[in-house]
């Protein structure tokens, strides 16, 4: 088992409403996108803040935080993301586990597994371009109270 | 700051055990792919994650709240020359063209504000030395890429979609004036809002102000287009030239005809008369006045007199003499011509032929160098 913290503080601070689900395990999407600005030192700091304004190619984070609200361990969790097809994937986020992604919402794999099927039926290693979904699976059991997050990039189409 | 218990990290790629929570709708099939421009702006992404988990044993899912976002205005265009070089005119020309091509990058469609400038563009423009007149611009109406007026009459373009382009033509007079010999023009394009398909949108701004997730933005990206200064980037503008090119001028082309009784039968060349039997030369002296510009393929024609019978062959073609000969002897001064046109004088090309069926005399001169002047001359006889 791993244990560390994860991920910029940055992003906890992030939207957090709560979806009306109520079930013991809360999950929180948001988006954010990268804000570029000179430091003191002259280096470039890379803050993550919400996406106010966001043109194609624009570099968009995704970030899916996960809580255990309830009083017992939840087992075989899995967190899966749709893409927006306005997106293109590119990468999980630094910091956070790549996830499993998929070409075909069916089939999920690590990208250099997957191909994708040409209309003249030849078959092709799929790109980042072609993800669909991605998907987390936490290796033991979420204990109560207990939370995380994992976030990827993509690109605005 | 991580207070809440341990925070657990998956092993990422591993293999196997098949998951529940497939993808909905938003997952699947990747629609239509938007242009190079990329997606709309205005479309509104949502994002969506979901979850599957076990409680005792018992399987149970969750799905997040759906975060959006709207994608801004990503205004940028492309302005070229649309014709591969200058525009050739001629001194006095009205309503002579140059066109240009205006590609819509924005992810969105635009208007777009045209205006002209005769700014002198040096370097790009090395020789402009006149302004071209009466400017108008107007919008390729029909995508035949050729200015038809009366027919191309919109002075903007209007409701252009993302990706895609028009041409424009300036139109403008060139002045009567001998010494112009290039004019530069300059289309300067501005991206203006788009949606009203029946007015001129007003000119695209820069959002600035507090961040709205929820509104389209304006972010300029638009590059440099002249790299001289005169676009800058990100100013949602664009532009590109052309000249008008003088290559074919009026000239003052002027003809003098003398005439010169060269023998009668009773005198013979001794102070001659004009009387019957006499044979009369005559002199057809075409000058071009105007110095450094060549005259092209001058034809003289002249029907001789009634009453007088051409003398066959008698036609020569040649540098000006002074006094009353007309013409210098010799393979320099004039060359005899058949009259069936077969003779070339060697060089300078002049040709010379007559007609027994019109009495008419042809000579051409091929070119006819500014401040110069040519003879020619053929011979009669009085009835």
């Amino acid at each position: 088992m791993i244990t560390r913290p994860m991920i910029a503080a940055v992003l906890v601070a992030t939207t957090a409403v709560a979806s009306a689900a109520a079930g013991p395990l809360q999950v929180t999407s948001s988006i954010l996108v990268e804000a570029r600005a000179a430091a003191a030192d002259g280096t470039t700091r890379i803050a993550l803040v919400k996406p106010s304004k966001v043109t194609p190619g624009d570099k968009v984070i995704f970030v899916v935080s996960y809580r255990n609200t309830g009083t017992q361990p939840l087992g075989n969790v899995v967190l899966d993301n749709p893409l927006p097809r306005q997106v293109a994937y590119r990468s999980a986020n630094p910091g956070s586990p790549a996830p499993d992604v998929s070409v075909d919402g069916k089939t999920f794999g690590s990208l250099e597994t997957l191909r994708v099927r040409s209309l003249d039926g030849s078959t092709r290693a799929a790109s980042p371009n072609d993800v669909t979904s991605v998907r987390w699976r936490l290796a033991s059991p979420l204990a109560a109270g207990s939370q995380g997050q994992f976030a990827f990039q993509a690109v605005l189409k | 700051m991580h207070a809440k218990g341990v925070i657990r990290t998956l092993m990422a790629g591993t293999a196997a055990v098949v998951a529940i929570g497939i993808a909905t709708g938003t997952a699947s099939a990747q629609a239509q792919a938007p242009g190079p421009a990329g997606t709309a702006a205005g479309t509104t992404v949502t994002n969506t994650a979901q979850a599957s988990y076990s409680v005792n044993g018992v399987q149970q899912s969750a799905t997040s709240n759906a975060v959006n976002f709207v994608v801004d205005r990503k205004v940028n265009l492309t302005v070229t020359a649309n014709q591969p070089a200058n525009t050739p005119v001629s001194i006095g020309q009205t309503a002579a063209v140059t066109t240009f091509k205006v590609t819509n990058n924005t992810n969105g469609t635009q208007d777009f504000l045209l205006s002209p400038t005769q700014l002198p563009i040096q370097n790009l423009f090395a020789g402009d030395n006149f302004d071209v007149e009466n400017i108008k611009i107007f919008v390729d109406s029909n995508g035949n890429g050729t200015y038809d007026a009366g027919v191309d009459t919109a002075t903007y373009i209007n409701e252009l979609g993302a990706d895609q382009s028009a041409i424009v033509f300036i139109v403008a007079d060139i002045p009567n004036n001998q010494a112009n010999v290039l004019a530069g023009v300059t289309l300067i394009v501005q991206v203006a809002a788009g949606g009203d398909a029946a007015a001129q949108g007003l000119p695209l701004a820069v959002s600035v102000g507090a961040n709205n997730d929820t509104v389209v933005d304006v972010v300029f990206a638009d590059n440099d287009s002249d790299g001289l200064g005169l676009d800058v980037a990100l100013n949602g503008q664009g532009r590109a030239s052309l000249g008008y090119e003088i290559t074919t001028r009026n000239v003052a082309l002027t003809v003098a005809k003398s005439q010169l009784v060269l023998s009668d039968p009773i005198n013979l060349a001794i102070a001659p008369k004009a009387i019957p039997g006499a044979v009369v030369q005559y002199c057809l002296i075409v000058n071009n006045g105007t110095v450094g510009t060549p005259a092209s393929n001058v034809t003289l024609s002249d029907v001789i007199p009634a009453n007088t019978t051409y003398v066959a062959n008698s036609i020569s073609i040649g540098a000006l003499a002074l006094g009353q000969t007309c013409l210098l002897t010799g393979i320099v001064g004039g060359v005899p011509l058949a009259d069936d046109g077969t003779i070339t004088v060697p060089v300078l090309n002049f040709t010379g032929s007559y007609n027994a069926n019109t009495k008419t005399v042809n000579a051409t001169i091929p070119t006819l160098l500014g401040g110069t002047s040519v003879a020619a001359t053929f011979r009669v006889t009085i009835n």
